[in-house]
């Protein structure tokens, strides 16, 4: 036990030493925070930004909306100064496709707008032909477009289209409650959204990055021959069981600071409703049967190999595996009780990421599925230190060809 | 005493290839046993198999009494051929951990440290990173690492390649500073006079079989007397014809003849008498270089297998 602890601390401090370590440790909470300001800048910036008028052609085949589309477009430019449109208008039935299509790209027209004959009276639409696929821009001209239309269809129905603006401008405002508690929600809504993603996200990094770690180790104890020596002094099971002890060590360290970043931010930004005692015990009750698994699969894969470079084409499936919480973090925010969330919530590897995404979307994820997949989590993580122990103690001195997986399921077999 | 290591019939096989074939040893406690053969001989595999690092296919071995090296890791001391240290490591953390691994603890330790550095001339480097290290220092330092818990059986594989005159002289005198203080040693080498210097008892490897064993002093009179030279006056040229004679140089006034096993030296001394005044007969006891030679020299055909001495394998 004592050589386990003396590997593990080993392990420890030479993992922490690394200026990789010290870097990670202030540079993700860094990058996550520089880019949530950075995002709000680069708007700030974007919006206050003068840009050339963005020229709109017009074939208005209604023939009733030039002066209401005039309004809305000068409704728009006074909202938003800095990026006005402008329009120019075509005769009637003049529209060339092909021929505004290289008005467009000689860059003279933003993009084009063609009214059907019937579209005041519903029964066809316009069409919106435009350079680029700018979101907002878009947004706004099919607005501008759509209000004309609608104030000539409730001038033709007797009602004045300023009043109806201006009922429609009357806010309803909305409080929103904390539907389990009846408590406020201090937290903004994209701060909602994000959070747990960020939750699952330093989850991620804080395992599979410190798994990774544990592979390298292997990788070059192996390489450099220091393994030999080792294991005249302790048995494989035993520098496994250090080296993960030590490498679990460092993760906690890890996921300490960064979850006191977390909850120094959550303060700061005001949504400690989201940043609960409760999410971060549950975030640490997945982490550590996570990470084991996790760091029994590696330090196999790693003592099978001799290269970085074969190891990762060995770690490339389970990669691709881990990335699926990464993939469906939206919907699984979104749709935490869904049956794809559940069933996504029992495949062991990824287990972590997406219970720690229910949970903190959803406080209602049922008590059964926490107990259960952690359940199912600590049985695979025996299991895969059982089989790890295996190919480590077979592999960790095997030089050569790397072998495949038929063959590490055979060294699980037979030794 | 029992005896610090016996291998009986221990055969390993890569696939189709036998690295050790049914190859047996006894090492009584105390005795320093180098391990002789060419490369590829099968050295390695048979030491790691002595540490239980991997296991044969057949036979059995018994390190300091138990059948597992494991059971006994912290009363053995192993540098392996393939030297490796932690380079981030300063020199005195890289003995504090692997005394560590052994089981010292505090003081002792700390001691240990201090005396094996001095020893070694590295007291000056403790504080340094293994990565500033020369070569022969690092393989210094790895010496000390495996003997640092003083262990009762020391196995050094290679541990004087690559250094120069002055550190391989030093480590001999560590080595027999070792034996004397009781420890077993067991070392392979492909230095002959090395082995000649410091062994008691040599084992002579060759494609996984056993050529030779026993003590250095019997090896040697086994081989004795195969080569006679000699000094004389007269014309020793009628040697050459003398039954039993295989090879014969032959110039004036001096003579060097092997002989065929089983010639008695008289017969020739009888014709020599006959044609010469001689002024020098020698049965000639010849080298552990001579003799790796001799035996390894016509890899395509090995020798049959010589054995003496009581660990005779039958």
């Amino acid at each position: 036990m004592n050589k386990v602890v003396a590997i593990a601390l080993r392990e420890f401090l030479a993992t922490v030493r690394t200026k990789a370590f010290i870097l990670s440790v202030v540079l993700l909470p860094g990058i996550m925070v520089g880019g949530m300001l950075g995002m709000e800048k680069a708007q700030q910036f974007a919006r206050s930004e003068r840009m050339p008028p963005r020229v709109l052609a017009v074939a208005d085949e209604t023939g009733a909306l030039r002066a209401d589309l005039e309004a809305q477009v000068e409704r728009a430019n006074a909202e938003r100064p800095n990026q006005p449109f402008g329009l120019v208008w075509l005769p009637p039935g003049s529209a060339d496709v092909a021929a505004l299509a290289g008005r467009v790209r000689s860059g003279e027209l933003y993009g084009y707008i063609l009214v059907a004959p019937e579209a005041v009276e519903g029964a066809g639409g316009f069409t919106l032909g435009r350079k680029d696929n700018q979101l907002q821009a878009g947004r706004a001209i099919e607005e501008m477009v759509r209000e004309a239309i609608y104030a000539v269809r409730c001038r033709a129905a007797g009602v004045d289209p300023a009043r109806v603006a201006e009922l429609r401008l009357r806010p309803v405002p909305v409080t929103e409650l904390d539907g389990n508690t009846g408590g406020p929600v201090t937290s903004n809504a994209f701060a909602r959204v994000l959070t747990p993603f960020i939750f699952m996200f330093v989850l991620f990094m804080g395992t599979f990055g410190i798994a990774q770690g544990l592979l390298t180790t292997v990788i070059e104890e192996k390489g450099s021959r220091i393994v030999e020596v080792l294991l005249s002094a302790v048995s494989p099971t035993q520098l496994m069981a250090g080296k993960i002890l030590g490498m679990a060590t460092v993760g906690f360290l890890l996921l300490g600071v960064w979850g006191g970043v977390g909850v120094a931010g959550a303060r700061s930004y005001q949504v400690t409703d989201m940043v609960t005692g409760y999410r971060l015990a549950l975030a640490f009750a997945y982490f550590v049967p996570g990470f084991l698994l996790m760091a029994a699969l590696l330090a196999a894969i790693g003592s099978a190999c001799n290269e970085l470079k074969e190891a990762q084409s060995m770690v490339f499936p389970l990669s691709l595996i881990t990335v699926i919480p990464m993939i469906f973090w939206f919907y699984l925010a979104e749709h935490p009780a869904s049956v794809l969330s559940v069933a996504l919530s029992f495949i062991p590897p990824i287990t972590p990421f997406v219970m720690v995404l229910r949970v903190c979307a959803d406080p209602d994820t049922p008590g059964w599925q926490i107990a259960g997949t952690l359940a199912l989590l600590w049985v695979s993580v025996l299991v895969a230190m059982w089989a790890a122990g295996k190919v480590f103690r077979v592999g960790v001195l095997m030089y050569g060809k790397p072998p495949s997986l038929i063959e590490l399921a055979r060294w699980v077999r037979y030794t | 005493m029992a005896d610090a290591l016996v291998l009986e019939g221990v055969t390993k096989r890569y696939g189709q290839f036998t690295a050790v074939d049914d190859f047996s040893l006894r090492l009584p406690t105390g005795e320093v046993l180098g391990f002789l053969g060419p490369n590829g001989a099968g050295k390695t595999t048979t030491i790691r198999m002595v540490m239980s690092i991997i296991y044969p296919d057949a036979g059995r071995i018994r390190v300091l009494d138990h059948p597992n090296a494991a059971e006994v890791k912290d009363r053995i001391g192993y540098l392996p051929e393939e030297r490796g240290l932690y380079r981030k490591m300063t020199v005195a953390d890289t003995l504090h951990y692997f005394g560590q691994l052994k089981g010292l603890r505090g003081r002792a330790l700390r001691e240990r440290i201090d005396e094996s550095l001095e020893r070694v001339g590295l007291q000056d480097w403790r504080r340094k990173r293994v990565e500033a290290l020369s070569k022969g220092m690092s393989q210094k330092l790895q010496f000390i690492c495996a003997v640092l818990h003083r262990p009762e059986l020391v196995i050094l594989d290679e541990p004087f390649s690559g250094l120069d005159p002055l550190n391989a002289g030093l480590l001999e005198r560590l080595v027999v500073e070792l034996r004397d203080r009781g420890a077993t040693v067991v070392f392979s080498t492909h230095q002959m006079n090395q082995a000649e210097r410091l062994c008691d008892r040599i084992v002579l490897i060759n494609r996984g079989r056993r050529v030779i064993e026993g003590r250095v002093n019997e090896v040697r009179a086994r081989f004795a007397g195969r080569v006679v030279l000699i000094d004389g006056d007269g014309d020793l040229a009628p040697l050459a014809r003398v039954p039993g004679v295989v090879a014969a140089q032959i110039t004036s006034g001096h003579a060097r003849l092997e002989l065929a096993d089983g010639t008695p030296p008289n017969t020739v001394l009888e014709t020599a008498l006959r044609h010469a005044r001689l002024a020098r007969f020698e049965l000639q006891r010849p080298g552990l270089q001579e003799i790796f030679v001799k035996l390894v020299g016509g890899d395509t055909a090995p020798a049959e297998p010589v054995v003496s001495g009581e660990a005779a394998h039958e």
